[in-house]
């Protein structure tokens, strides 16, 4: 059938004086399979965009070129318009002859401007229709992880009426909210108790995944649950596993016999102080001496101080290089401190730390004073690492997901938003993807549960089918793109008893086509980026030089 | 080879050399005309037949320009692109082309200075043979 294309110029209001439009549109008539040309003004304003859809009514063409601004401002505009005008949405060609050409170059520019319109034209000549249809999703969600994050998104999934599994590999849903002293108090009995009662939430506790196969919208997941092992499949996956504070020795340079205490052991003794046979006179925290970014031992050192002040009464010292109160009413609570009588003390080097007469001994130098200082202390209590929880690399290698060099679930990639991944359906919430707080974590689970509903909620998502697909004769299954694929968004399938080919997931693509520049078989086609419609643009370029 | 000819060539992810070439349109901040920029979705989509057709049709110079490394949004595809374009370096010396004149780059999308610095680079690498 005979190509009819339709190219649409367009000035911006005439404002583009240095291309002689009435020139560019003479020789864009003499381009093959061109039918129509025509020059607006505005085609981007609703006359513009009606005057191009009665041309194409009328015009019976079946392509459309449009030379305006760039594609990254209208582009949504024109293919919805397109729509409406009965033509597949896929039939577009864009020329960016205003930010690439006319205000780009200084003088007069017609000829690359026609240029880059012989471009799009012969792009054009190759588009193929892309259908849009419907696949069904699960609407059911899996939580990894029964802590703060993973009790609050399920919920809040719950609460919008998505059935929601929730693992947990511990006994008990909490995590490690447990051993924490948090300021306000989370309400985690409440927490624990809602999802109790609300149907719409299954808990597995002593249960780990083993298995996860799958992409966005059909992930098949196997857990094992105690003997047993449960298949279930879920439409989205959302992974709160939290992290683990780890203290490193070789971080204080301690000497044998120091009197040194993990947070948690703090909180131990916070809860029930009248079981120490003596109350501390002196207790002293110390921050900053791992050099990472501590987040959380700053705040749970301050809220512990003040614990210490009110139910042990001891005098307390918080040992630090620089605060950090970048947490949402920290600086409330390091004021509050400091008014209760807690000392703060600046250091520049390290503190020794070793042990004198039963208690420990703190030496160092104040920047404030300027001075030599020594504190005795009878506990001092340690600053944590945080590190990611046990299992996490494990986990993330069963669900395809790439973790940061420290370990950390997605925490690299600046273009994504925060709490997806690089795996569509997936999503990260908590401290699981680093040093976070409460606050910052209920903001990662109102932003993975809005993620969720928008995806799952329709029970169905509107995918261009087939917009990068594999020839399953070409496909000599090597597995190449499997490997290489960066979203896991491909499988193998089985197409009759002989053979499996590889099989790309319409939902779970993000058309980079790294796979069909790979492919070394070249079965795998890009519409809008296929090799013809690249090489057909580096070929308009060749036959004008 | 045509004489006399300078073009260029410029395939750019529209992540991000795209949308710094569109700023610096809107800056305008003026370089050669020479360039012709080929949006692709990620510079990893581009194979080594694009590469080598742009030569065969008489190219000065190719350009690949993707994002940063460690900032792509396919997490590799700029990786990948590199080693593409060290490969096809090494298919051009072989066959006698000066592989100067093809060319990895990494920018951001906010980086239009840079983004003009690489085609006014090109251009000069290219004028001098």
């Amino acid at each position: 059938m005979q190509i009819r294309i339709g190219v649409f110029l367009c000035d911006c209001g005439k404002s583009l004086s240095n291309i002689d439009f009435p020139k560019v549109s003479e020789r864009a008539e003499k381009l093959q399979d061109v039918v129509h040309v025509g020059l607006h003004s505005n085609l981007c304003l609703k006359e513009g965009i009606e005057e191009m859809l009665s041309t194409i009514r009328d015009g019976a063409i079946d392509r459309v070129v449009i030379a305006a601004c760039s594609p990254k401002l209208k582009e949504d505009a024109f293919r919805n318009a397109l729509e409406e005008a009965g033509l597949n949405s896929n039939f577009l060609s864009l020329a960016n002859i205003r930010e690439q050409c006319s205000w780009a170059h200084e003088g007069d520019v017609t000829e690359k401007a026609l240029e880059l319109t012989a471009m799009a034209v012969e792009r054009a000549r190759f588009l193929k229709p892309l259908v849009k249809k419907d696949v069904p999703v699960n609407k059911e969600v899996l939580v990894v992880g029964g802590g703060f994050a993973g009790m609050k998104v399920a919920l809040d999934l719950a609460n919008l009426g998505l059935r929601t599994t929730l693992v947990e590999r511990g006994l008990a849903l909490g995590g490690r909210l447990e051993g924490f002293e948090t300021n306000p108090a989370v309400p985690i009995n409440s927490m624990r108790k809602a999802i109790e009662e609300n149907r719409d939430i299954e808990v597995l506790t002593s249960a780990e995944l083993t298995r996860g196969e799958g992409e966005v919208g059909d992930f098949s997941i196997r857990i094992k649950k105690g003997d047993e092992e449960l298949s279930r499949s879920f439409g989205a996956i959302i992974f709160a596993t939290g992290y683990r504070p780890e203290i490193s020795p070789g971080d204080f340079q301690l000497r044998p016999g120091v009197n040194l205490i993990s947070q948690e052991k703090l909180t131990e003794i916070l809860k029930a102080p009248e079981r120490l046979e003596l109350r501390p006179k002196t207790i002293g925290f110390v921050l900053d001496v791992s050099d990472e970014n501590c987040r959380l031992p700053t705040l749970s050192a301050l809220n512990d101080a003040l614990a210490v002040k009110e139910r042990l009464g001891s005098e307390v010292y918080v040992f630090c290089k620089s605060l950090k109160v970048d947490s949402e009413g920290v600086e409330e609570v390091y004021r509050e401190a400091r008014d209760r009588g807690v000392v703060f003390v600046k250091f520049e080097e390290r503190p020794r730390i070793c042990s004198e007469d039963g208690r420990v001994k703190v030496e160092l130098n104040d920047i404030l004073l300027g001075d030599e200082i020594t504190v005795f202390c009878d506990f001092l209590v340690a600053e944590e690492r945080i590190m990611p929880s046990e299992g996490t690399e494990a986990l993330s290698s069963i669900l395809k997901m790439r973790i940061d060099s420290r370990g950390f679930c997605q925490d690299e990639n600046v273009h994504l938003y925060p709490v997806s991944c690089e795996r569509k359906g997936i999503f990260c919430v908590g401290a699981c993807r680093g040093d976070l707080d409460i606050a910052r974590a209920s903001t990662d689970v109102a932003s993975a549960v809005l993620s969720t509903y928008e995806l799952l909620a329709p029970g169905t998502a509107i995918v261009e089918a087939e917009r990068v697909k594999v020839d399953p004769e070409k496909c000599r299954v090597c597995l190449t793109c499997i490997r290489v694929c960066p979203h896991g968004a491909i499988r193998l399938v089985r197409v009759d008893t002989e053979r499996e080919v590889a099989q790309i997931s319409d939902l779970a693509c993000e058309g980079c086509g790294i796979c069909a520049a790979i492919c070394p078989a070249k079965a795998i086609d890009f519409e809008g980026y296929g090799d013809e419609q690249i090489l057909a643009e580096v070929q308009a370029i060749g036959e004008s030089l | 080879m045509i004489r006399g000819n300078n073009k260029i060539v410029a395939f750019c992810c529209e992540n991000s050399a795209y949308l710094a070439a569109d700023k610096a349109g809107r800056m305008r901040l003026h370089y050669p005309d020479n360039v012709r920029i080929i949006r692709v979705p990620c510079v990893g989509r581009v194979d080594l037949i694009h590469i080598l057709k742009a030569f065969e049709k008489g190219a000065a110079g190719v350009l690949l320009i993707g994002c940063h490394e460690g900032a792509c949004q396919h997490l590799t595809g700029n990786t990948r692109a590199k080693e593409r374009a060290a490969y096809a370096r090494n298919l051009l010396k072989e066959v006698g082309i000066d592989e100067a004149r093809l060319r990895m780059a990494n920018i951001a999308p906010d980086m239009a200075q840079q983004f003009v610095r690489e085609i006014e680079d090109m251009t000069e690498k290219t004028k001098e043979r």
